[in-house]
């Protein structure tokens, strides 16, 4: 989900998406930069990134994900579920 | 769901490449070691930290491999792979294995695929599922023509007038069809031959929906009026082997002398509603005279003839059927019974009130043959699923064998970090790529082994087998799934013994008195082995003895040396004045040939399941009350008594003063005398006569010995024999032919001269008498053969199950042998340790077996004859079997450990 939110504005390459997941949970979450790569290769073969091949920000052959329509559709989805059950939790939190 | 789906399938045939991989590793340290450069690291600090921050690059690769959607199948192909490899590294186990699935499966193929055909496959018509077929309770005075396949309350015979009163009025089919098998004589180009026929209704093609493959079938127009439709349609197969396909839509042929104008051909594969009749020609109902010239069906209420199919509206059930149909069928026989001869209460209550109707799934249609061999095919399959059952044992002890000399690879395997998972993975694969092998091996040999065994089981029938050799899905799917539940079974044994072993124990167990566990299920395997085997041959000895009991039966004569062939003039357009005349003259003509003892003919030939029956009324008899006692009615020529042989008892046999215009006689045998007169010498000068029939009044004449008749099977049955010259009515015959040699040996003579009497008589079936009860007692012949085959094959499968288990056992007791040697024990004794392992294992299976073998038997019961299915020398004989190969399998080893040097054994390990 993490990875889908970072990429859904614009294609991001591996190492991007990595630094932007700390640098926007503010380090709290620290995505393991070597399984990233299973994780972005998985999410690709089920149909929901694409991969590209381009030039990066200092012009070096970088691989670029972005996201598709069913990888957006699986993401709304995803943050749906997501929503409800942390309110869910919140709910519960406050009630005791 | 469906794009992931197809996503997925994609990456499955492009995949990524390593290198791509690779490079974005690559790229992103080095994207990490600029970012370190940029918060003022020095170069190497740089690099460091940015490899540590990644982790390990080459368990990134390796989870990036493992994501690929191709990854299960590249690791079942690897796996397939070394299973095959490790296959190729020992040819010998690898064979004898294959070898062994490829005989079972190729067994239980062919088998399952004669069951399809018989008892699983639907008829080749349009919708199946809708045809229902029609029989009925109550009762049918008059005259029956009947196939066969009738049980109690389901009489399967119905007239041509209330077929037609059911097709007009019923409300619950979309078509109704009525058919009749009948055998014509067919003349084609001058060649004529007798023919399997049948005779439909007009709508009978249409209704099924088969499609002419050439020309037209019968339409409802092909039904009019009595002898108003001359036009055939020819089957396929019969147009295919016979006419070698010639155009033969609107050419002529001739049927029983009577021209037809042939319409087309049916389309391939469709024979008939009834499964195992295979007629070559089918012609429309309303020209039954012309088929059976000495019968008029088609106005008569009291002839039952006709099978009935429907095919059901949709939505309808058979039983919602039978109910709306029923209240017809009860209207129309309240309408039928005035016109019966006999009035009674009694008749009234089998004729209306106990009548009703019966609406049948239909789906493979109505079928007498089926009932015949469902139980014969449903013992073979058994004992052809033991086989398999043996054959996966079997491999399973092979397999154990290796995999106890695979202990050190699979523990070592597991000390490199192999799970449990993956070493039963691995095992599975290679267990299936011998399942696979040796089915597909077994597939191949199938059709071969099937066209065997129809031709053994159609025997000398000069008619087309209603099996045919080829495979179907079914078959296929069959073969298929017998092949993986083989598969799991004999590749899991080794599994479970390697699910979990303690790596120490594995490594010491290098030698020592052979792994217990192990053993004791090897032991197993090979006690099942027995049992199985034991239960096959028990099977194989009670068939064969069945076989011997029908080919010793005494038929009462003396079969050798007679031929015989049938005649039906009718069939060459004789009409039915002109048959008697031209009968007679062919019994004297065969009389005079030379190597001819004596000639007979009678209209209902001995030992081949016919049989002609009806009750007779004889003087000086009242009969109990409802007593129905039918008697088998046979017309005979005047010296066809003296050509069988039948010993007279009292009074004489048909003479030459018997004729056709003298007093009408007739000869009745013991069993007939003795139920109606008590003794045979009451019998004479009695008269017998068909009930309303006074022109069948007769003057016993004669007592004979009882003859068995309708089969070697049954016991002889009361039959009152009358001259066919003096007969109401002229019919085919068949002529028996005693010669003085050899009986083949007359049948160019018989043939010329039969030719010299008229060139278009058709002679039907010569053969001697000896292999027409051979065909009689084919189905017993085909299950000894397959029996005794199976049978020979369990007990090969348990020897060398046996010699295997006992060769293995013997060499790891190689050094407790040695010792034992060492300290004194004799050849003898040594020889002794191991013959008495194997009478303890022999004893236990056969012990065990025994009851089954009982209780199985019982399940044959009805196919035996003359055997009990606890016959006790049966079995000693089959534990004698079971000995002796148990016996041989164990003479190697033992002699081999006999042989055991004491001071080698305790050098070696």
């Amino acid at each position: 989900m993490l990875i889908l939110k970072a990429i859904a504005g614009e294609p991001q390459h591996g190492w991007a998406i990595a630094q932007r997941i700390q640098l926007v949970s503010r380090n709290v979450l620290q995505v393991g930069q070597g399984s990233l790569y299973p994780a972005l290769h998985r999410l690709e073969y089920k149909g929901w990134i694409r991969a590209q091949w381009g030039a990066s920000e200092n012009n070096r052959r970088a691989r670029f994900y972005s996201i598709t329509a069913a990888g957006r559709k699986q993401l709304d989805a995803e943050l749906e579920n997501w929503l409800r059950l942390t309110s869910a939790v919140n709910l519960v939190l406050e009630g005791i | 769901m469906l794009p992931e789906w197809t996503s997925k399938l994609k990456f499955l045939f492009i995949g990524k490449s390593r290198r791509d991989v690779d490079d974005e590793i690559q790229f992103h340290i080095e994207r990490q070691i600029e970012a370190n450069l940029a918060e003022g690291m020095s170069i190497d600090e740089a690099r460091l930290q940015a490899n540590i921050t990644f982790g390990g690059r080459q368990r990134t690769r390796e989870q990036c491999r493992e994501e690929r959607p191709s990854f299960p199948i590249e690791s079942l192909a690897r796996d397939l792979r070394y299973g095959m490899r490790g296959l190729l590294r020992n040819p010998g186990f690898a064979c004898v294995a294959v070898l062994t699935i490829a005989l079972a499966i190729g067994a239980n193929s062919a088998i399952f695929s004669l069951l399809n055909q018989a008892l699983i496959r639907a008829l080749p018509v349009r919708d199946p599922d809708q045809l229902v077929v029609l029989s009925y309770a109550g009762g049918h005075p008059g005259h029956t023509q009947s196939s066969g396949g009738n049980t109690p309350g389901h009489a399967h015979e119905f007239s041509y007038p209330m077929y037609r009163d059911l097709l007009e009025k019923n409300t619950v089919f979309n078509g109704l069809i009525a058919a009749s098998p009948a055998t014509v004589g067919l003349v084609w180009n001058n060649h004529a031959e007798a023919v399997p026929a049948a005779v439909v209704s007009g709508n009978y093609f249409e209704t099924l929906g088969v499609l002419p493959a050439v020309g037209r079938l019968f339409l409802a127009s092909d039904e009019t009026a009595e002898g108003a439709n001359a036009v055939a349609v020819l089957s396929f197969d019969y147009w295919k082997t016979h006419l070698g396909e010639a155009p033969v839509v609107g050419k002529e042929l001739l049927i029983n002398g009577t021209a037809f104008t042939v319409v087309g051909v049916s389309a391939p594969g469709f024979h008939s509603t009834v499964w195992g009749q295979m007629p070559g020609v089918f012609l429309p109902i309303t020209m039954q005279r012309v088929v059976q010239p000495d019968r008029a069906y088609l106005k008569d209420h009291q002839s039952y003839w006709l099978d009935l199919v429907g095919r059901l509206k949709s939505g309808l059930s058979p039983s919602q059927a039978a109910l709306a149909l029923n209240a017809l069928f009860i209207d129309l026989r309240k309408a039928e019974f005035p016109n019966l001869r006999d009035h009674s209460e009694r008749e009234r209550k089998g004729f209306i009130d106990n009548a009703h109707i019966n609406v049948d799934a239909g789906a493979q249609g109505f079928s007498p043959l089926r009932d015949q061999i469902q139980t014969p095919l449903k013992i073979i399959m058994g004992m052809a699923l033991l086989v398999i059952a043996m054959a996966v044992v079997n491999v399973a002890t092979l397999l154990l064998v290796r995999a106890a000399t695979r202990v050190r690879e699979f523990s070592m395997r597991y000390a490199l970090g192999a799970t449990s998972g993956q070493i039963v993975r691995q095992l599975l694969a290679e267990g299936i790529l011998l399942g696979i092998f040796g089915a597909a091996i077994g597939l191949a040999f199938t059709p071969e082994a099937l066209r065997l065994l129809i031709h053994w089981m159609s025997g000398s029938f000069a008619s087309q087998p209603a099996f045919s050799a080829s495979l179907d899905y079914r078959v296929v799917l069959f073969t298929i799934a017998a092949t993986l539940v083989a598969s799991l079974f004999f590749s899991l044994a080794p599994a479970v013994q390697f699910w979990n072993p303690r790596l120490s124990d594995a490594l010491r167990q290098q030698s020592g008195t052979g792994i217990g566990g192990l053993l004791r299920f090897r032991r197993t395997c090979v006690a099942l082995q027995i049992g199985f085997s034991l239960l096959l041959i028990v099977a194989a000895g009670l068939f064969v003895q069945t076989i011997r009991n029908l080919r010793n039966v005494d038929p009462g004569f003396e079969t050798d040396n007679l031929l015989s062939f049938s005649i039906a003039p009718q069939m060459a357009g004789y009409s039915q004045s002109a048959v008697t005349p031209v009968e007679q003259r062919i019994v004297d003509t065969l009389a005079a040939l030379p190597g001819v003892r004596s000639v007979g003919a009678t209209n209902d030939p001995e030992l081949v399941d016919d049989d002609i029956n009806g009750d007779v009324i004889v003087t000086g008899y009242t009969p109990k009350p409802d007593e129905e006692y039918d008697v088998e009615l046979p017309w005979v020529s005047n010296g066809y008594l003296q050509t069988l042989g039948v010993p007279l008892i009292a009074g004489r046999l048909f003479n030459l003063s018997d004729t056709a215009t003298s007093q009408k006689v007739a000869i009745v045998n013991e069993s007939f005398a003795k139920h109606f007169f008590g003794t045979p010498q009451a019998a004479l000068g009695r008269h017998l006569s068909r009930p309303h029939r006074p022109a069948t009044d007769s003057a016993i004449v004669g007592v004979v010995k009882d003859v068995k008749h309708v089969t070697v099977r049954f016991p002889a049955i009361p039959t009152a024999y009358t001259l066919f010259s003096q007969a109401e009515k002229p019919t085919g015959l068949t002529y028996y032919v005693r010669t003085w040699q050899n009986p083949l040996t007359a049948q160019n003579g018989i043939r010329s001269a039969i030719g010299n009497i008229d060139s278009t008589l058709i002679i039907d079936g010569l053969s001697t008498l000896n292999d027409d009860i051979d065909n009689n007692i084919l189905a017993e012949r085909t299950i000894a053969l397959l029996a005794s085959t199976f049978g020979a094959i369990a007990a090969t499968l348990a020897g060398i199950g046996l010699y295997g288990i006992l060769a293995y056992s013997t060499a790891q007791r190689t050094r407790e042998i040695g010792i034992r040697m060492a300290l004194g024990a004799r050849r003898n004794t040594v020889v002794g340790l191991i013959l008495r392992e194997v009478v303890i294992l022999v004893a236990w299976a056969v012990g065990i077996s025994i009851p089954i073998a009982l209780l199985a038997a019982r399940a044959i019961r009805s196919q035996l004859f003359g055997v009990s299915s606890a016959d006790p020398i049966v079995y000693i004989l089959a534990m004698l079997a079971i000995g002796t190969v148990a016996t041989g399998a164990a003479v190697v080893p033992s002699r081999r450990a006999a042989t055991t040097d004491p001071a080698r054994a305790l050098r070696s390990d």
